[in-house]
């Protein structure tokens, strides 16, 4: 009985100690976590209720609600909105169907998969800001190669960022092409996780390709396709670098998200406080979606 | 239990730096402050025998021009300059954090003159008036009377003038020569020769109806006699003259390259230099690029001319600022710095080390410098012409935003002009109230 809780303790004591250590090595991070993210985070929250300008001699002081009351009223704050929400619906229609596709086709296996995987994935790995560079070029509407190849088909020139539907299919077309191989490798991934069993049952069953498609694999990758929707939908609320290096925002504001908005406030108008109000309204809106996406996360993993 | 100790080495080290950044923040001087990617230092060592300044300059030939001149200051006066380069879209933000913790970094800044009225009204900046009513090195009577006032905010000078780029005409001399036309003297005449030279298979003209609309419907509006807000700060956008402006201006897309209507103001002259079009509308500063045998592929064949007349006689003048923010450490030695690089006695050597122009008296008019620099006479601004700025308003950068949007819409054909400026008439309303007065 004794050696019984002699041991109990012994264990328990080791338990203690190392646990400690663990504590002592993760402190530097938690700091780092704490000066990198949490205190900006309360700061900024702070700050939305300050009227600070950063060309302003007098010193901030509590407005309240001002900042925010001044968000909902503004026009541009409900016109950027909805262009993220057009931006993110495009983006979605386009890289998730895209991102499936060339998923199934990879997950067949054929000669050469290896390599094309590869090179697919490519984009992906290229900095947004080097990408809109580029494509801000290829879309030049006089020397583009975009435009240069309609042009050899015998089309019109196409002004591809001077009016706003056109700039947002660049803008959607762009980030398709870096987005899309980040779809395709999560859904390869979930479809590498199913049992084979299915397929073999539907397969005896005489199910057809689409049938199988739409009757089994979509719904077994539904709750990843979920996570991606969030994570999407995360990505475009935030979305600025493409944008920016692309359009600038134009033709005038009609390709300005509400991130890009929140920067020329902050960047542009000097108003900090005006932009960190915008910033939090962005927080909240990310929020759900966060919550959602955990949940979905939590319900893949399953 | 290596491996533990390994890991409690770095948990520390890590912490360690945590402490070290959190306490040195506030301490760095400028040589160590800027660690952000995107600033550079081109000197950094120790002070000299008569101390040191730190210099905040924004990347351009202005900036390249000033730092080839610091070799010959340190040696000189024993007094040992550091300089920190901030690219423009983030300068001005960073100077005026520095300057609103008193942080006292840096004893000179380079600026643009859009900024001067934010930068006047954060009390950012030192009146340099004393320093240049004593100094007949900078001779400031060597600037035409218009001129004198370039840096000033409410009577006081805030900042020296780095560079003088009025708006100006630049045209083909092949291709007005070809088809027997001259300079535009009126914006009647622009607009003909910009047809012309269309219809005989060339460009027209070039202006940037882009992200950077604005610089050229303030051109036109001031010219046609329009204002964009009256004394009391009320805006005026939407007169009878602002709109005729606003209509000419996109009469003009129909004798621009398709280019054009997304074209900055860097694209506008790099389109000009490099391609086939008529003239162009657009700042003297950009001439730098013009030499540039990379960009220029037209290298001469173009000449300047002054900007075309409209219903009254304005000049729209822009360039840098450069001066000695109010926290400097050092302003004196700030000011024997400036008096040194932008004196009379260095000016010519400052234009030959490819700096955009300083419009003194002694540099427009001098016959030798104009060979290599065939635009100078165009710096020289009668005093029959008014000479507008960009509005001195600390809100302007979020005016100009509005104003931007609102041309776009026109440019586009998304919105009459008149309707498009009569709804940033209403839209300027509050942003002019938010005004410091």
């Amino acid at each position: 009985m004794t050696d019984v809780l002699e041991r109990k303790e012994k264990k328990k004591r080791s338990a203690i100690g190392n646990a400690r250590p663990i504590a002592h090595y993760s402190l530097a991070v938690w700091l780092i976590l704490l000066a990198t993210i949490v205190v900006p985070l309360l700061y900024g929250i702070y700050l939305s209720f300050q009227n600070y300008k950063l060309a302003s001699v007098i010193p901030p002081s509590f407005v309240g609600f001002e900042n925010y009351l001044h968000a909902f009223s503004a026009s541009e704050t409900w016109s950027t909105l909805q262009i993220t929400v057009i931006l993110m619906l495009l983006g979605m229609a386009v890289q998730i169907p895209l991102g499936v596709g060339l998923a199934l086709i990879l997950h067949q296996n054929l000669k050469g998969t290896r390599f094309f995987r590869s090179v697919l994935i490519m984009p992906m790995l290229l900095t947004p800001v080097a990408v809109g560079l580029i494509f801000r070029f290829m879309f030049d509407t006089d020397l583009g190669v975009i435009n240069w190849a309609i042009q050899e088909l015998g089309l019109p020139k196409v002004n591809w960022l001077g009016a706003q539907t056109t700039a947002l299919i660049a803008i959607v077309i762009v980030e398709s092409w870096q987005s899309i191989p980040f779809v395709m490798l999560l859904v390869l991934a979930a479809l590498a996780g199913l049992s084979k069993s299915y397929f073999e049952a539907a397969l005896i069953d005489g199910a057809t390709r689409i049938q199988t498609f739409f009757k089994i694999t979509l719904p077994l990758i539904a709750p990843t396709l979920f996570v991606i929707v969030m994570i999407k939908i995360m990505d475009f609320l935030k979305l600025f670098d493409t944008i920016f290096i692309l359009t600038r925002g134009g033709p005038g504001n009609d390709s300005t998200t509400l991130g890009l908005w929140t920067y020329k406030t902050g960047f542009l108008f000097l108003e900090m406080s005006r932009a960190s109000a915008l910033g939090v309204i962005i927080l909240v809106l990310t929020m759900p979606v966060y919550f959602l996406w955990r949940r979905a996360s939590q319900q893949a993993r399953s | 239990m290596r491996k533990f100790k390994f890991l409690r080495g770095l948990s520390l080290l890590a912490a360690g730096s945590l402490l070290l950044v959190a306490c040195g923040s506030g301490a760095s001087d400028t040589a160590t402050e800027d660690t952000s990617g995107s600033t550079s230092e081109s000197t950094t060592s120790e002070a000299g025998a008569g101390g040191e300044i730190n210099v905040f300059l924004i990347p351009s030939p202005s900036s390249t021009s000033i730092q080839s001149f610091i070799p010959a200051f340190e040696a000189e006066t024993g007094i040992k300059v550091n300089v920190s380069e901030t690219p423009y879209g983030e300068a001005h933000q960073k100077q005026l954090l520095s300057y609103n913790q008193k942080a006292g970094a840096y004893d000179i800044a380079q600026f643009d003159n859009t900024f001067l009225a934010p930068f006047c009204q954060a009390e950012a900046m030192l009146a340099l008036d004393d320093y240049i009513a004593g100094s007949a090195e900078y001779d400031i009577n060597d600037f035409s009377a218009g001129q004198q006032d370039y840096g000033k905010c409410n009577g006081e000078t805030l900042g020296l003038t780095l560079s003088t780029e009025p708006m100006i005409q630049w045209y083909r001399t092949d291709i007005y020569e070809e088809l027997g036309l001259t300079p535009a003297k009126t914006w009647d005449e622009y607009y003909s020769n910009a047809k012309a030279v269309q219809d005989a298979g060339y460009g027209g003209q070039i202006m940037g109806f882009g992200p950077n609309v604005s610089w050229w419907w303030m051109t036109l509006v001031w010219s046609f006699g329009g204002e964009l807000y009256d004394s009391d700060l009320n805006p005026a956008v939407n007169s009878a003259e602002a709109v005729a402006a606003t209509e000419y201006l996109k009469s003009l897309i129909d004798v621009s390259p398709d280019g054009a209507i997304t074209a900055t103001g860097d694209d506008t002259t790099s389109k000009f230099l490099g391609e086939d079009i008529g003239a162009m509308l657009n700042y003297s500063g950009y001439y730098g690029m013009a030499l540039d045998p990379e960009i220029n592929k037209n290298a001469g064949k173009f000449a300047t001319a002054p900007q075309p007349m409209g219903a009254v006689d304005t000049t729209h003048l822009a360039g840098w600022n450069i001066g000695i923010p109010a926290d400097a450490p050092n302003p004196d030695a700030a000011w024997q710095f400036l008096e040194f690089v932008l004196g009379k006695s260095n000016s010519v050597a400052y234009l030959e080390s490819g700096a955009a122009a300083i419009g003194r008296q002694s540099i427009i008019n001098n016959t030798d410098l104009q060979v290599d620099n065939p635009y100078l006479p165009q710096l020289e601004i009668p005093a029959s012409s008014r000479i507008e700025r960009y509005p001195q308003l600390a809100v302007w950068p979020e005016m100009e935003v509005a104003i931007i949007d609102s041309v776009t819409q026109v440019m586009t054909g998304a919105a009459s002009a008149q309707s498009a400026l009569d709804e940033l008439n209403e839209k300027l309303v509050p942003i002019l109230a938010a005004e410091p007065r």
